[in-house]
């Protein structure tokens, strides 16, 4: 008896959502939209989460999106989070791009190279917006940067096991 | 752009050709529209008021649901040793009321003294009435939104404060709703002066929600803790006499304080007219004898 019959649902003819192709990218605005909660905070320790889950989506999978809409979903990102516009769509682009080139070296993936590829990732974010800050006349001491970098990284597992659910949601599996 | 290796197709290669380019513009737009933000900062301000329309009632609408619930927890605590509580206010009461008595007296003779020597008198007003529902959560930056836009008569620059204190002032203002850069954020430089004493010194956020506090003069400390501090007026920007900050922790050349206002606390914030509009226009203006 296959085993499938035992999970007792049905699998079989259930197919990718129709709008399967548009999910992923809805997701990152949905997360840069949670600029808009009600949260208000004196310490900045909140992960960037447009980020976070741009970069979940793009680890799990080669082809979440055509490479250019990382431009456009960043400059939602600015928008709604008040980054100076045109740092989320050059980060973002880049980060398409440096993650096409890591696909080329890697022989193999597992879980933590993805996790310390993120945690590279995160870190290089923080990183330029606190230069940004520093050049906007705002310079701050870098290890305040720290606790945010570290929330972010332990974030990341939940993010991408939320990513891997959506995904396995789109596709009908 | 997906694999490695597209094969033999020559359509296939020319796909991830051409969206390498489409990255590699994304990467040049975004850096040319980062560099144009920094720059001339003025460049997206209607396009970033009319997100914050957007954020800005949502955020708005949740805000009530957190009030409440935040509302619940502490009111249910209040009740917790409250028979304590109860006899320290009354404590409490007595002197604030002796010392009501002691600033009435004062404003009469503050009165008598302008009076005579007659100071021309800032009319305060007050150009909308809003609250704050949000906030930048992941940046060395501190923000906070504003209920209020536009439509309601605020402008880009107008200072922000509430009953309990000085917030900040308008950075971006869109329709419905507008960003405010709190006292908090590291380019947020305000002049002000010591209660105690009037000693002027110049706050400067830190970026984590308290303030750096320096004198302007080099010297002796002149902070202890506990000290509070107001704004002096100069640069025509803040109004005088509001208060910031209380010192709670003294360093070598200056002090560390936290902001009176907590945004995360302040029921309303009020937004006013610049205390001296043409001061600041002055102050931003190139001079002309300088090269």
């Amino acid at each position: 008896m296959p085993r499938a019959v035992l999970t007792g649902r049905q699998r079989i003819g259930r197919d990718a959502a129709p709008y399967a192709a548009f999910v992923p990218a809805v997701t990152v605005v949905a997360a840069s939209l949670l600029a808009a909660m009600p949260i208000i905070s004196t310490s900045g320790w909140y992960p960037d989460f447009g980020y976070l889950v741009l970069i979940s989506w793009r680890l799990l999978r080669a082809d979440p999106w055509p490479a250019w809409w990382a431009a456009p979903l960043g400059l939602v990102n600015d928008l709604f989070t008040g980054y100076p516009v045109g740092f989320s769509i050059a980060l973002w682009s880049a980060t398409m791009l440096a993650l096409d080139l890591v696909d080329r070296r890697t022989m193999w993936r597992d879980y933590w190279i993805e996790w310390i590829l993120a945690a590279v990732l995160l870190a290089i974010d923080e990183w330029l917006q606190w230069r940004l800050a520093a050049v906007d006349n705002a310079g701050v001491p870098f290890l305040m940067m720290a606790p945010p970098l570290v929330i972010s990284i332990c974030v990341f597992p939940l993010s991408a096991w939320i990513v891997s659910r959506i995904d396995a949601w789109r596709l009908g599996r | 752009m997906a694999t490695a290796r597209p094969g033999w197709s020559r359509r296939a290669q020319y796909g991830l050709f051409f969206s390498f380019l489409a990255v590699i513009a994304g990467i040049v737009v975004g850096l040319v529209l980062l560099g144009l933000s920094l720059v001339a900062p003025k460049t997206f301000q209607t396009v970033r008021g009319a997100a914050l329309d957007v954020t800005g009632p949502v955020a708005d609408a949740l805000h009530e649901v957190t009030a409440t619930t935040e509302g619940v927890f502490t009111g249910a605590g209040n009740y917790w040793d409250a028979a304590r509580q109860n006899s320290e206010l009354k404590r409490e009461r007595k002197i604030m009321l002796q010392r009501m008595v002691e600033a009435k007296a004062i404003v009469l003779e503050n009165r008598q003294l302008k009076a005579t020597l007659q100071l021309r008198e800032h009319e305060r007003s007050t150009i909308a009435i809003g609250r704050i529902v949000g906030s930048s959560f992941n940046s060395p930056r501190r923000f906070a939104i504003l209920s209020v836009g536009a439509s309601d008569g605020v402008r880009i620059g107008m200072p922000v404060r509430s009953p309990d204190g000085l917030v900040g002032r308008i950075i971006d203002a869109g329709a419905l709703a507008s960003r405010v850069l709190l006292v908090s954020d590291r380019a947020n430089i305000v002049p002000a002066r010591l209660l105690r004493g009037g000693i002027p010194v110049i706050a400067q956020g830190r970026g984590d929600g308290t303030l750096d506090v320096r004198p302007l003069e080099v010297g002796r400390n002149p902070f202890k803790r506990g000290d509070i501090i107001i704004t002096s007026g100069t640069g025509g920007l803040y109004p005088p006499l509001v208060p910031i900050a209380r010192i709670v922790k003294l360093d070598d050349d200056g002090a560390v304080a936290l902001p009176l206002a907590d945004p995360a606390n302040t029921s309303f914030a009020i937004v006013e007219p610049q205390f001296e509009p043409a001061a600041v226009a002055a102050e931003s203006a190139p001079s002309p004898e300088s090269p």
